[in-house]
């Protein structure tokens, strides 16, 4: 039952954000009645996205199908960016089965979008606690950016300069350079050694 | 033979009551179940005549239909909404198909249904009870679902639609109801398309003695109480109890569905055998 307890919360949230897209649900006419089915490495089940009555239906059932999309939840981040995707087939991280188009504009409808929270909240309790509310939220985020930043560095620097357990960028290609110089003089040694036995074996 | 036949909008009520309506297949099967030669059927507990059972059964629906909803949610914890939407899994649905929620009741399966079939498709929501069509129908006609949905007031063992019709049948904690399980299999595979699934959502027996104990003492002392406070009507609560104790288990209901002509018939226990999902093949 797990299955169908993340196919119901994703349909309630998927459909609650595409209400209050301010594009309303425009995205989803062309998509009417097409079914796009994602199959996660993390899943043991499919999940299905179909598009009915201005609504996104999620299912467990992977039957019907126009797309479908064969990949891990890390690789599905990546697909944001588009001119990643050749790559990703190449290297057997995703597999399309079916009309591409439909997936493409699945991920249209993600792009398009563009939620005004603080308005859906004002709505909820009004202007002025909605905007404390939002002020508050943005306070807390750029602390949070900023804790988490500093945090970043200061491992870093415990990491790299304190306990020297891990080695800086500078270090590492001060290595790689030191181990080309090495390749090279081990090259030049072995052609040398190589004309050295050539001009022996003449001489015997 | 049709006896009544109204139309009000998309609500057709149809009672139909003629063997004539059963195709030779209906006939030809033998009936082991229900003692459908005898005279007597069993209404929970109790020991009535068959033509008494389906009258008991309407008065309880009757009582109930307007607090089904909340009592469904109260009794199940709304795990009920986890079960139908496995259902809805398991059904394979796609636009164009043709679906007969069976005993639908107040259109859960239905309203899923009709959206996922789209413009092309239809579903048929049907119950023998008018109290529950009613509130159905306007459950669903206030979600805006109404384009492809038609109402029809039928019985699961003469159902009132030609041989090979439906794509997907489904019959959701409605069959234990029934006055002959076996009439009715018969009569969902007669108007079931070849390829087409059934599926049995219903109360069945938990797996393990310690949820079975459990599940007891929550039926018998607990639900009842609920229905009396919360739908004024204790006793179609007991109705309720009773009526899952005395429903098929999970593989006579199997039996069952092979006997009435279903192939690949499996089934798939829910919540630990609380309830148990059927599935089964025309082909």
């Amino acid at each position: 039952m797990f299955a169908q307890s993340l196919s119901a919360v994703l349909e309630t949230v998927i459909n609650q954000f595409l209400r209050y897209n301010l594009h309303g649900t425009l995205a989803l006419k062309p998509l009417s009645e097409k079914t796009l089915t994602v199959k996660l490495a993390e899943l043991a089940f499919p999940l299905s996205f179909t598009i009915s009555h201005e609504k996104i239906h999620v299912t467990t059932n992977d039957e019907h199908s126009d797309c479908c999309l064969i990949t891990s939840v890390s690789t599905l981040i990546e697909l944001k960016k588009e001119q990643q995707l050749t790559d990703l087939i190449k290297n057997d991280k995703l597999d399309i089965q079916g009309d591409l188009k439909v997936a493409q504009r699945f991920a249209e409808i993600t792009q398009t979008l563009d939620i005004d929270w603080q308005s859906e909240l004002a709505k909820r309790i009004g202007d002025i606690p909605a905007y404390k509310l939002g002020r508050l939220g943005q306070n807390f985020l750029n602390k949070l950016n900023f804790v988490t930043e500093q945090i970043q560095a200061d491992a870093s620097e415990w990491l790299v300069h304190e306990k020297r357990l891990m080695v800086t960028g500078a270090e590492i290609t001060h290595f790689s350079q030191n181990v080309e110089d090495v390749t090279q003089q081990v090259s030049t040694l072995s052609e040398r050694v190589d004309q050295l036995i050539n001009r022996a074996s003449k001489i015997s | 033979m049709l006896i009544n036949l109204k139309k009000c909008g998309k609500l057709a009520i149809i009672l139909v009551k003629s063997e004539t309506m059963m195709s030779a297949s209906d006939q030809n099967h033998p009936t082991n179940h229900d003692n459908s030669d005898e005279a007597t059927t069993h209404f929970g507990f109790q020991t009535v005549e068959k033509n008494e059972k389906e009258s008991k059964v309407a008065s309880v629906f009757h009582s109930v239909a307007q607090q089904y909803d909340v009592m469904n949610d109260l009794m199940s914890f709304g795990i009920h909404r986890l079960w139908k939407r496995f259902t809805i899994d398991a059904s394979g649905v796609r636009p164009g198909n043709k679906v007969l929620d069976l005993a639908g009741g107040t259109g859960d399966l239905t309203a899923k249904f009709s959206q996922l079939v789209g413009r092309e498709g239809k579903v048929i929501l049907a119950d023998i009870n008018s109290s529950m069509l009613n509130v159905g129908r306007d459950k669903l006609r206030d979600r805006g679902l109404v384009q492809n949905i038609e109402y029809v007031q039928a019985n699961a063992q003469y159902l009132p639609f030609e041989d090979n019709t439906f794509d997907i049948i489904t019959i959701a904690f409605g069959l234990r109801n029934v006055t002959d399980k076996d009439m009715a299999l018969r009569s969902m595979y007669r108007v079931l398309k070849p390829g087409g699934r059934l599926l049995v959502l219903e109360f069945s027996k938990p797996e393990h003695e310690l949820v079975n104990k459990a599940y007891d003492f929550y039926s018998f002392n607990i639900l009842p109480k609920m229905g009396e406070l919360v739908a004024k009507d204790g006793d179609s609560y007991q109705y309720l109890a009773e009526s899952i104790r005395m429903h098929p288990d999970q593989e006579t209901l199997k039996t069952m569905m092979d006997t009435a002509g279903f192939e690949q018939t499996s089934y798939k226990n829910l919540t630990g055998g609380v309830v148990a999902l059927h599935k089964g093949y025309k082909f």
